[in-house]
C-alpha cells in the first residue's frame, strides 16, 4: 500500500506510531497522508499517519508546524487528536470524481475519498488529502472514523473502557495519575454532609436534607439527595411525588442572606390536584423563611426560549462564525448574527435570571423556577441567579460545585444535549454552552468579579467532547450507575462496595493539563475573599481623583447617577417621542410610560459602584451584549489578531499579579521566621511553580513586553484547525449546492449520488 | 462639583447671563425634573433641588447644535425649547411665559451665547484665562518632529516656500518635499493640485525610507490635462525610496466620486502619465454621506435603544462600515509602506477630511511613538490641524447655522477608529479611552483653543497661541487621569488590527454614555492601578523588614560571616 511514492516532499520513514490511553486500541490507520495547514496552498502541510482509535482521530507526523503559535497541550490528546465524540460529522470527497458523501455509522462509500473533511463541535474543521495514501485504507479508516464516532450505545462510549481498566490493574493504582475525585476539595454533592454544608454555608436553617431517593427508587432522575423544606415530611413528599412530571419534586438550590429561597421543580401532571399541591408547596417554602414571605413562581416555558430554539441559533451562529467565507459575510455581519438570536437568547436568560434575583433580593420573596421537566432552562436560571447573588460561586471551586449541583446533580441530560450518541438530533442542544456564553457576559462586564477566565469557560465547554469524565456523560446520575454496573457485569470488572464506577469528574483538572497550563485559569484581577484583594486606604488614592481643573463636560454622566439613586417615581420616554422635531409642547402624555420597579431595582444599582463581592446584575442594554470571540472565533484564522487581543492585557495583569503573589510570599517568610533564632529559615524567593500566575513577573524588560506568541485567539491556534474547504479553490458554497446549514447529514448523503 | 449651591462655579472671565427658576428639565430616563437654569456665557447649567442628591446638567455652550422652540404656549401656559446636541444626545426643556412680553426668555440668552459668531461675539476660548503649568501650545514644533523622523536628510529637505502661505494658504508654514525638487517646481506642481494642496512629506520609515505623503487631487478635468512637474514631482518621492521602484497612489474616494470630480476640474492620476504608479481607490465616502449616517446613529442610540433589532439598526446605520473602510484604507497603507517598503501617496478631493483619517492612522499604526500621549497630541497637532482639516467649518463653533453642508463628524470617525484599534491593542497605547472622549469633548466645548480656526494660517492671524490655551495644557497638567495603566512599550512593533466587523463594535462608551442604564468603567485599568498600589505597598514592607534584619544582624556579631538572608531585587517594570 505505500507503493506509489513519487513526488516530493518525501513522507518520513521513521516509524510512527499512536500514543494510547489505557483501554484504547486502534481500529484502523493509514499512512502517507497530508493534514492541510496552509489558507491557500498545500505549503506547510504536515505528512503522517491517520489512525482511528476506539477513542480517537489521531494524526500522528514528525512534521513541525509550520509557523509560530501556540496551543495549550492536553494531556489526553495529542496535537493533532480530535476525540471521536468531539466529531460532528465525517465527509469524505473524491475531487477527481466530484463526489462527496457524509458517512455515517455502517455506511458504505462507493468511491475512494481523497480528502476526509472532519467538522467538529468545537468548531474546528480539520482535513487530510490521501493523495498519496493507499486508498483501500484510507476508505477504510474514513469508514471507521464514521462507525465508532457514532456509538449505539452508552458503554461504548471511551470512558467505559477507559475507567474500566482501572480496575483491571493493580488494585488502588491510579490511570494516568488520577484519582477519580479523590483530591478535589470541592464538593459532588452526592452526599448528604455536602448538602449539609450548603444549608449551614446559606443559612439556610429551615431546610433538611431529603434521602427518600436513596437508589433511586422513587425518582430515576432525582439525585439520591437533596433539600426540600422541613415542614414537609417524607411521608407528605412521596405523598406528592407522583404528581409532578417524572416524579420530580420541588429542589432547593439556594437561598439568599436574608432568608428567601431558591426552588426548582416541574410541572404538576395531574391538573386536578395543581392548586392544592401549588398551595401546600408554597406554604411549606414560606414556613421555612423567617419573614415567612410569600412565593413567587416563574415559569421558564412560557418565558424563554425553548431548546430546539436554542439549537437552532446555536447552528446558526456557527454557521456565521466559522463556515461562512470570512469576507462575503462582512457586509452583512451584525445582521446576520441578530437573526441567528443567539445574541437574544442569551441575553434573554440573563434578563429573566436578573429579574429573579431582584424577587430575592429587592422583594424579599421565595422563587419557584418552573420547567415542565425541570431539567434544562431551569439549570441556566438558577445557576445564573445564584452566580449573581453569590460570590461564593464565582470562585472557581464554587462554580464547579455550582455546576455539579444545579446540572449534573439536578440531571441535566448531558448524554442527549451532547448527542453523544448521534442518533437522538431532536435531542441535541446547547444548553450548557448558553450557560457558559451568560456567564462570559457577565465576567467581560465584570472582569475582576471571577476567579476564572474565559480561557478556563472555553475549555470546560471543550471538555464536553472528551467522553471519560462523569460530568458530561450521562442524562442523570442513575444512569451512570445503571450503566457502571451493566458494563461491570459484562466485563466482569470487580467493583467490590461500589455502586458505580469512578468516573472522574473534569474538575480534575491535572487529568487534562499541567499544573502551570491550568494557570491560565486564574484571573489576575479577580477580587475575591482569598485573593490579593486591596481595600485600604492606599488604594482609594487611585481612584480617579477629582480633578484640579474644572473640565465641565465631566459631571454629566455622574451627576445623571446620582439623581437616579433616590427612590421618587421615574419615568422613561420611548424613543420616538423624543426627538426633538417631533416634540410637542405637551408633556403629559410622556408619564404614561413608567418604568417597572424591576427596571428601577436594576438602574439604582447601575448608579451605585459595583461591589465585586455583593450582588452583580449584568448590564441588560442590547448594545452591552457581546460575540464571545474567544470561543466561536478561536479558529478563524481571519479574525485572529497578532500580538492583540484582550490576551494582551491578560498578560501584563498577570505579571503585575505574579510579583504582588511572590512579594506577599516573602513577607510571610519574613513573618514566619522569628528574628532571633539562629535562624536555617532562609527567606527566599518563592518557587515560581506556586504561583497562580501563568505569566510571570520577569527580571528582563523583554519578559513584560508582549510575547510574539500570543494572539487573540490565545490559548488556541487556527492553525491546522481551520481548513475550510474553500480554500483549496471550490468555493464552499458551491461545494454545499446550496445547503444553508451546518451540513445535514440527510442533504449530503442524497447529493453523494 | 459642589451641589450645594444653584450656580455653576465659574471659570476665570466666565459670567453669568441670566439665571431662570422654574423651569423644567424634561429628562428622557427619568422624566420632568423643576429646576434653576443659569446661562453663563460659556456654559448651561441646570440644578434641580427637589431631589437628594440634587440633579444636575452641566454643559458647554459650545456642544449645542441648534435651539428650538417647540409649538406655541400649551394650555398651562408653558413654553418648550428643544437643544440638540453635537454629542449624540439631545435636550429639551420647559418653562412659564414670560408675562413681561418685553422681558427676553433665558433661551433666547442661551442663543446669543451658544451662537456667539453668529452674534458678533468673542468664542468663549479667547476669555477663558486659566493658567496651566504647561503651555501645550508648544506641544508641537514641526522641526523637531520632523527631526525626529531624520529629516532633513539626503533625499528629503524641510521647505520654506511656504513660510507666508504663498503657495498654499491651507497648508502649514514647513513642508518636507523631495530634495532635488526646487521651490520654483514646487509652485507649478501647486498650480496642478487642488487648492495648491502638493505632495507632502507625512511620515518616513526610519529603515526602509518608504514615506507617507499627502495631498490633494490632481487637476486633471474632463479633458485629461496632465502636468509634467507634477509627474516629475511623484517620479522624485518614489526615487527617494531605494527600496521600492513603485509609487502607491491611495485615493481615498470611491472611484465614481473620483471620476465625477473631473467634471470641476478634478480628477486622479491616470496611471499612462504616472509611469510605475499605481492608483488605489478605497471607496470611503464624503462628508455628507458621513454626517447622515451620525445622524441615523443618534437615532438608534439615543435616548433609548431598542431592545429588539439593536443590531439590524445599527448595521443600517453604517456608522460600522464607514469605520471599516477607513480602517482597511489606513490598514492597506501601513501594510504597503512597512512590508512592501513602497511610498505611498494619500489624497481625496481637497486631502483634508479623509486624507487626515487616513495617514493619521496608518501613522499610528507604524509608529508606536504617536501611540503615547504627546506623541498622539503631536499627531493631531500635525496630521489634522496643521495641515488644514477645517474645524471651524465641520463643527460649526459657535455659528447657528446648523444646516451648514460643511459640517461633518469626521474627526469624530477618526477617533473612533482610533478606540477601535486600543481594542484590539488593549497594552499598546498610553493613553486610555476618557483621554480620546476628553479630546472630543473640548472639540466642543470652545473652552480651548486648539480646535478653533481651519488652517494654521488662520489660527497664526487669530494668534491663538497668545489669546487662547492650549487643551493639552489641561491634559498634560493631569496625565494621570489620560494614562493607561497596560502600557507597554511596543518600541517599533506595527500594529496590524484585524479590520473585520467581527471586531468593531459600536464605541459605547461615547455613544450611549448618557444612558443611566450603563455604567461607565475602567474596570480592567482600576484593578491594574489597585494592584500596582498594592505592590508598592508590600515593596516598602517588605525592604523595611529587610533593613530591620540588617540592622539585626549587624548589631549582633556572634555570628560570623555575612546574613544569610538576601531579598530578591524587586523588579519593577511599569
Amino acid at each position: 500500500m505505500q507503493t506509489d511514492l513519487k513526488k516530493t516532499p518525501q513522507p518520513p520513514i521513521k516509524k510512527l506510531e499512536a500514543k494510547l490511553l489505557p483501554g484504547e486500541i486502534v481500529v484502523n490507520e493509514v499512512s502517507f497522508v497530508r493534514k492541510c495547514i496552509g489558507a491557500d496552498s498545500s505549503h506547510g502541510d504536515l505528512w503522517g499517519k491517520l489512525i482511528c482509535t476506539n477513542f480517537k482521530v489521531s494524526f500522528i507526523t514528525h512534521d513541525a508546524l509550520p509557523k509560530q503559535r501556540f496551543q495549550v497541550a492536553n494531556r489526553l490528546l495529542g496535537e493533532h487528536d480530535v476525540p471521536l465524540a468531539c466529531v460532528e460529522q465525517v465527509v469524505t470527497v473524491n475531487d477527481a470524481k466530484g463526489k462527496q458523501k457524509v458517512l455515517c455509522s455502517n455506511q458504505k462509500l462507493k468511491f475512494n475519498p481523497t480528502e476526509l473533511i472532519l467538522y467538529c463541535k468545537d468548531f474546528r474543521i480539520i482535513r487530510f488529502r490521501f493523495d498519496e495514501a493507499g486508498p483501500q485504507s484510507a476508505k477504510k479508516v474514513c469508514l471507521a472514523i464514521a462507525h465508532y464516532s457514532q456509538p449505539a450505545d452508552p458503554q461504548l462510549l471511551f470512558g467505559f473502557e477507559y475507567i474500566g481498566k482501572q480496575y483491571y490493574g493493580s488494585l488502588g493504582e491510579q490511570v494516568n495519575g488520577v484519582d477519580p475525585g479523590g483530591g478535589l476539595q470541592m464538593p459532588l454533592f452526592d452526599r448528604p454532609s455536602e448538602w449539609d454544608r450548603e444549608i449551614k454555608r446559606t443559612g439556610a436553617a429551615e431546610w433538611r436534607v431529603c434521602s427518600i431517593n436513596e437508589g433511586y427508587v422513587v425518582s430515576p432522575s432525582l439525585p439520591e439527595y437533596f433539600v426540600v423544606p422541613v415542614s414537609l415530611a417524607d411521608q407528605d413528599l412521596k405523598q406528592y411525588l407522583c404528581f409532578f412530571t417524572a416524579h420530580r419534586i420541588p429542589l432547593w438550590c439556594w437561598n439568599h442572606p436574608n432568608g428567601s429561597a431558591l426552588v426548582r421543580m416541574a410541572s404538576i401532571s395531574d391538573p386536578l390536584q395543581q392548586r392544592k399541591l401549588d398551595q401546600r408547596i408554597c406554604s411549606a417554602i414560606t414556613k421555612s423563611h423567617p419573614q415567612r414571605s410569600d412565593v413567587l413562581k416563574s415559569d421558564l416555558d412560557k418565558n424563554l426560549p425553548n431548546i430546539q430554539d436554542i439549537q437552532a441559533a446555536f447552528v446558526k451562529v456557527r454557521q456565521i462564525c466559522v463556515i461562512e467565507p470570512f469576507e462575503e459575510s462582512e457586509e452583512k455581519w451584525l445582521s446576520s448574527m441578530e437573526s441567528s438570536r443567539w445574541l437574544e437568547y442569551v441575553r434573554a436568560f440573563l434578563k429573566h435570571s436578573a429579574e429573579v434575583v431582584y424577587l430575592l433580593e429587592g422583594k424579599h420573596v421565595s422563587v419557584i423556577l418552573q420547567e415542565e421537566e425541570d431539567r434544562d432552562l431551569s439549570c441556566v436560571v438558577s445557576s445564573l441567579v445564584q452566580l449573581m447573588l453569590d460570590p461564593h460561586f464565582r470562585s472557581l471551586t464554587g462554580f464547579q460545585s455550582l455546576v455539579q449541583k444545579e446540572w449534573v446533580m439536578a440531571g441535566h441530560r448531558f448524554l442527549h444535549r451532547c448527542n453523544h450518541l448521534k442518533k437522538n438530533d431532536k435531542e441535541e442542544s446547547p444548553l450548557f454552552q448558553l450557560f457558559l456564553d451568560c456567564v462570559w457576559q457577565i465576567i467581560n462586564q465584570y472582569p475582576a468579579a471571577f476567579e476564572f477566565t474565559e480561557t478556563y469557560l472555553t475549555v470546560l465547554s471543550d471538555s464536553m467532547w472528551i467522553p471519560v469524565f462523569s460530568t458530561f456523560l450521562f442524562n442523570c446520575p442513575q444512569q451512570r450507575t445503571e450503566n457502571s454496573m451493566d458494563f461491570a457485569k459484562s466485563k466482569c470488572i470487580p467493583m467490590g462496595e461500589e455502586k458505580a464506577l469512578r468516573f472522574p469528574p473534569v474538575w480534575d483538572w491535572s487529568q487534562q493539563f499541567t499544573p502551570k497550563d491550568q494557570a491560565l485559569f486564574n484571573n489576575p484581577m479577580y477580587v475575591g475573599k482569598g485573593a490579593t484583594c486591596v481595600q485600604n486606604g492606599t488604594v482609594k488614592s487611585f481612584r480617579r481623583t477629582k480633578k484640579n481643573y474644572s473640565s465641565t463636560l465631566r459631571g454629566m454622566p455622574s451627576s445623571l447617577r446620582n439623581i437616579l439613586m433616590d427612590g421618587h417615581d421615574s419615568l422613561t420616554l420611548s424613543r420616538r417621542n423624543s426627538l426633538v422635531p417631533r416634540l410637542k409642547p405637551d408633556f403629559s402624555q410622556i408619564r404614561e410610560v413608567v418604568e417597572s420597579p424591576t427596571e428601577r431595582f436594576f438602574r439604582d444599582w447601575v448608579s451605585r459602584p459595583a461591589d465585586l463581592q455583593g450582588m452583580l446584575i449584568p448590564q441588560l442594554l442590547p448594545s452591552h451584549l457581546a460575540l464571545w470571540r474567544l470561543y466561536f472565533l478561536r479558529w478563524v484564522p481571519e479574525a485572529s489578531i497578532p500580538k492583540g487581543g484582550p490576551v494582551t492585557a491578560y498578560h501584563k495583569l498577570s505579571q503585575l499579579a505574579d510579583e504582588v503573589e511572590k512579594l506577599q510570599s516573602q513577607l510571610r517568610q519574613y513573618k514566619g521566621a522569628t528574628p532571633a533564632s539562629t535562624t536555617t529559615s532562609t527567606p527566599s524567593a518563592p518557587q515560581s511553580d506556586h504561583s497562580r500566575m501563568y505569566f510571570k513577573a520577569g527580571s528582563t524588560h523583554e519578559s513584560s513586553s508582549t510575547p510574539e506568541y500570543l494572539s487573540s485567539s490565545f490559548p488556541f491556534s487556527p492553525v491546522g484547525n481551520m481548513c475550510r474547504r474553500s480554500i483549496l479553490g471550490t468555493p464552499l458554497s458551491k461545494f454545499l449546492n446550496g445547503a444553508k446549514i451546518w451540513l445535514s447529514t440527510e442533504t449530503l448523503a442524497n447529493e453523494a449520488l | 462639583m459642589d451641589s450645594n449651591k444653584e450656580e455653576p462655579q465659574l471659570l476665570p472671565k466666565e459670567s453669568v447671563q441670566d439665571m431662570a427658576k422654574d423651569v423644567t428639565y424634561i429628562c428622557p430616563y427619568i422624566g420632568a425634573l423643576r429646576g434653576t437654569l443659569t446661562v453663563t456665557n460659556y456654559r448651561l447649567f441646570f440644578r434641580c433641588m427637589d431631589r437628594e442628591p440634587a440633579f444636575v446638567l452641566d454643559l458647554p455652550l459650545g456642544v449645542v447644535s441648534r435651539v428650538e422652540k417647540i409649538g406655541g404656549a400649551s394650555s398651562r401656559g408653558e413654553v418648550s425649547y428643544g437643544l440638540v446636541c453635537k454629542d449624540i444626545r439631545n435636550l429639551r426643556f420647559a418653562h412659564k411665559q414670560m408675562e413681561d412680553s418685553l422681558r427676553k426668555s433665558i433661551f433666547e440668552i442661551l442663543m446669543k451665547f451658544a451662537f456667539p459668531v453668529s452674534n458678533g461675539l468673542p468664542i468663549f476660548a479667547f476669555e477663558y484665562g486659566q493658567v496651566y503649568p504647561e503651555n501645550g501650545w508648544k506641544v508641537y514644533d514641526a522641526q523637531a518632529e520632523y527631526k525626529r523622523q531624520g529629516i532633513p536628510n539626503e533625499s528629503w529637505r524641510i521647505t520654506k516656500v511656504n513660510d507666508h502661505y504663498e503657495v498654499c494658504d491651507t497648508y502649514p508654514s514647513n513642508l518636507v518635499v523631495p530634495v532635488n525638487i526646487p521651490d520654483e517646481e514646487l509652485k507649478r506642481v501647486a498650480a496642478f493640485r487642488a487648492k495648491g494642496r502638493i505632495p507632502v512629506l507625512s511620515w518616513i520609515h526610519p529603515e526602509s525610507q518608504a514615506t507617507v505623503t499627502r495631498c490633494s487631487q490632481p487637476m486633471v478635468g474632463v479633458n485629461g490635462k496632465r502636468s509634467k512637474d507634477d509627474e516629475k514631482y511623484l517620479q522624485a518621492i518614489m526615487d527617494a525610496n531605494a527600496q521600492s521602484h513603485k509609487l502607491f497612489i491611495f485615493d481615498a474616494r470611491p472611484s465614481v466620486n473620483a471620476a465625477a470630480n473631473k467634471m470641476k476640474g478634478g480628477g486622479y492620476e491616470s496611471e499612462d502619465a504616472y509611469q510605475n504608479a499605481e492608483l488605489v481607490f478605497l471607496d470611503i465616502h464624503n462628508i455628507h454621506v458621513m454626517r447622515e449616517s451620525l445622524r441615523k446613529l443618534k437615532e438608534v442610540v439615543y435616548p433609548n435603544i431598542e431592545e429588539s433589532h439593536w443590531l439590524s439598526n445599527l448595521e443600517s446605520t453604517h456608522w460600522l462600515e464607514h469605520i471599516k473602510l477607513i480602517l482597511a484604507g489606513a490598514l492597506r497603507i501601513a501594510d504597503k509602506v512597512e512590508s512592501g517598503k513602497t511610498s505611498v501617496v494619500v489624497h481625496c478631493s481637497d486631502g483634508w477630511d479623509r486624507t487626515a483619517q487616513l495617514t493619521s492612522l496608518a501613522m499610528l499604526m507604524l509608529d508606536g511613538h504617536y501611540r503615547t500621549i504627546r506623541g498622539f497630541q503631536v499627531l493631531l497637532e500635525k496630521e489634522w490641524l496643521s495641515f488644514g482639516h477645517r474645524f471651524q467649518l465641520r463643527i460649526g463653533h459657535g455659528d447657528k447655522n446648523h444646516t451648514d453642508a460643511d459640517r461633518s463628524p469626521v474627526f469624530l470617525q477618526f477617533i473612533d477608529c482610533v478606540w477601535q484599534i486600543t481594542r484590539q491593542f488593549p497594552a499598546a497605547f498610553e493613553f486610555n479611552e476618557y483621554f480620546l472622549v476628553t479630546i472630543l469633548d473640548h472639540m466642543y466645548s470652545c473652552l480651548f483653543g486648539t480646535f478653533m480656526c481651519n488652517s494654521e494660517q488662520q489660527r497664526v492671524k487669530e494668534e491663538l497661541p497668545k489669546k487662547t490655551v492650549s487643551l493639552w495644557a489641561y491634559i498634560n497638567s493631569q496625565l494621570e487621569e489620560f494614562t493607561n495603566p497596560l502600557y507597554v512599550n511596543y518600541s517599533n512593533h506595527v500594529l496590524f488590527p484585524v479590520v473585520s466587523m467581527r471586531h468593531l463594535e459600536l464605541w459605547v462608551g461615547y455613544y450611549i454614555r448618557w444612558n443611566p442604564r450603563m455604567r461607565p468603567q475602567e474596570p480592567v485599568h482600576q484593578r491594574y492601578k489597585e494592584l500596582l498600589a498594592k505592590r508598592a505597598e508590600l515593596q516598602k514592607r517588605v525592604e523595611e523588614l529587610q533593613r530591620d534584619v540588617t540592622n539585626r544582624s549587624a548589631s549582633s556579631t556572634e555570628r560570623a560571616g555575612s546574613p544569610t538572608r538576601s531579598i530578591t531585587p524587586v523588579q519593577t517594570f511599569v
